[in-house]
């Protein structure tokens, strides 16, 4: 379905031209990047998915895995693998190939080096990004959709460069929740984009730590949650 | 007709509750109604207009279509899936009322909640955040009005229709998705429909999906106007028609191929 949507802000491109200064092929390489990631992700942590988790939480069947005597977070990882989520990745695959045949890229070793570790760290902060709206329906129970603005929320906005949206989000997507450094601003590298907000250029080089940095914090919540977890009795 | 509106109320009565669901929902959408607003700001960059649609319209039309769109139910709704899939079917078949005026009653109840709690709330936080255009005669918001409804039951219809895949298919869910999915683009509801090409907006205008989105907006933002309000209305009435229709034949030929699943 990714794909009918990229088809949408194609032909929607061809009136516009470009957003705020950034052309197809540009929007293109944040889109796939950030599709690919989410999609690998999303196969990966498929049993954190926040409305699958919370099924489980209310059925008992999560209680079902405390009994167990294995870590309990690898085997709420392997509950559910969503092969399905290959057509996500592929699809983002596309999308990202296109950006590169739109795009004249100057690569270097470090660029090369550095993509296949952007998407891994985009990976772990979307999958941050999940099991702390899995850990939340330990209270709530219910899935709650307002975990959606952070994980499809997020996905969705970091599809355009940051430098669109009012500056209250757009600090909130890059401090307290550090998103920006995910994708907008390794992508300022890779495409040579000079940074409209003048951070050090060392921002784009943050997406390891913020997505190793996310997925850490996240864990240590899914832990405390844990603790203090007290099942529905279903 | 009795039956018809206390399955309705009761439907209603069990939407209000879910009181919870109905501030993080509205919450959601405003969220997204926001991020679409600046990509549209961004898109029009220094033009005033495009398409007709000044920045106004376009910044109205983000929160109205997320004002609407828990109404219409067009994210993917799968009800009727799920009882043929749970065996419910059978009971629900033997009602003293028709499969589809069980489904739509039930539907409306939801849709009223819905209009009212999260499109309601959606416009009036809109009005407070931008300066948003409103309709500017009483004609004007009657045509509204008739198309707001019409593009309820155009969307029912549609949904009964790729819900009865699940009377086939042990597995409609990949189906539905594909069917929303293209609603979601077709719709208008991605992007006002006059900013595609026009080749794609005469293949779009070949689909009932404009009927469920599109019209209400294009009314709404007053870019139809005169005779152009009264051909957009009585299109929807005819895609009603035409899935209504399609709806009968198709429960007629899935009923008889029915395998309930036990349950």
């Amino acid at each position: 379905m990714l794909a009918t949507f990229f088809v949408a802000v194609v032909l929607v491109f061809q009136r516009f031209g470009h957003i705020a200064g950034w052309t197809l092929g540009e929007v293109a390489f944040l889109y796939g990047l950030v599709e690919a990631a989410f999609g690998t992700m999303d196969m990966i942590f498929s049993g954190f998915d926040p409305g699958y988790f919370g099924q489980q939480v209310r059925r008992g069947a999560f209680d079902q895995l405390l009994l167990r005597p294995l870590n309990i977070t690898l085997q709420v990882l392997g509950s559910e693998f969503v092969i399905r989520r290959l057509g996500r990745i592929s699809q983002g695959i596309v999308i990202f190939g296109l950006a590169l045949t739109l795009l004249d890229i100057q690569w270097t070793v470090v660029k090369l080096i550095y993509l296949p570790l952007v998407w891994a760290s985009l990976v772990c902060f979307f999958g941050g990004l999940f099991i702390i709206g899995a850990t939340i329906t330990f209270w709530t129970v219910e899935s709650i959709e307002v975990v959606n603005i952070f994980t499809y929320g997020g996905s969705e906005m970091m599809a355009y460069p940051m430098h669109i949206y009012p500056n209250g989000l757009r600090r909130f997507f890059t401090y307290l929740i550090p998103a920006a450094f995910l994708n907008y601003y390794p992508a300022l590298y890779f495409l040579d984009k000079p940074d409209p907000f003048n951070l050090p250029p060392i921002a784009s080089f943050l997406a390891p730590a913020a997505g190793l940095g996310t997925l850490m914090a996240a864990l240590l919540f899914w832990r405390y949650g844990i603790k203090h977890y007290q099942s529905t009795g279903t | 007709m009795r039956l018809f509106w206390e399955i309705s109320k009761l439907s209603l009565q069990r939407h209000l509750t879910y009181r919870a669901a109905t501030i993080a929902g509205l919450l959601t959408n405003i969220f997204f109604g926001l991020l679409r607003a600046s990509v549209l700001v961004a898109l029009y960059g220094m033009r005033p207009e495009v398409a007709d649609i000044s920045v106004q319209g376009a910044i109205t039309y983000t929160g109205l279509t997320q004002a609407i769109i828990a109404y219409l139910s067009i994210f993917g709704w799968y009800e009727i899936m799920n009882s043929v899939y749970s065996g419910e079917v059978g009971a629900d078949l033997l009602k003293p009322l028709s499969y589809f005026n069980f489904w739509l009653a039930q539907d409306m109840g939801r849709a009223a909640v819905s209009l009212v709690l999260r499109g309601l709330s959606i416009m009036v936080i809109y009005a407070l955040l931008f300066e948003i255009t409103l309709p500017t005669t009483a004609g004007q918001w009657s045509a509204f009005a008739v198309a707001l409804v019409l593009g309820l039951l155009v969307s029912f219809a549609w949904r009964f229709l790729v819900n009865l895949a699940a009377f086939w298919t042990p597995n409609a869910l990949g189906l539905g998705r594909f069917a929303f999915g293209l609603t979601w683009v077709m719709s208008g509801f991605f992007m006002p429909l006059r900013f595609f090409p026009d080749w794609f907006v005469t293949l779009c205008r070949l689909t009932p999906f404009p009927a469920m989105v599109n019209t209400i907006v294009e009314i709404y933002l007053g870019v139809l106007t005169g005779r152009a309000v009264l051909w957009a209305l009585l299109g929807q009435v005819i895609w009603l028609v035409i899935l209504t229709g399609l709806g009968q034949l198709v429960l007629r030929a899935g009923v008889r191929r029915l395998v309930i699943q036990g349950g």
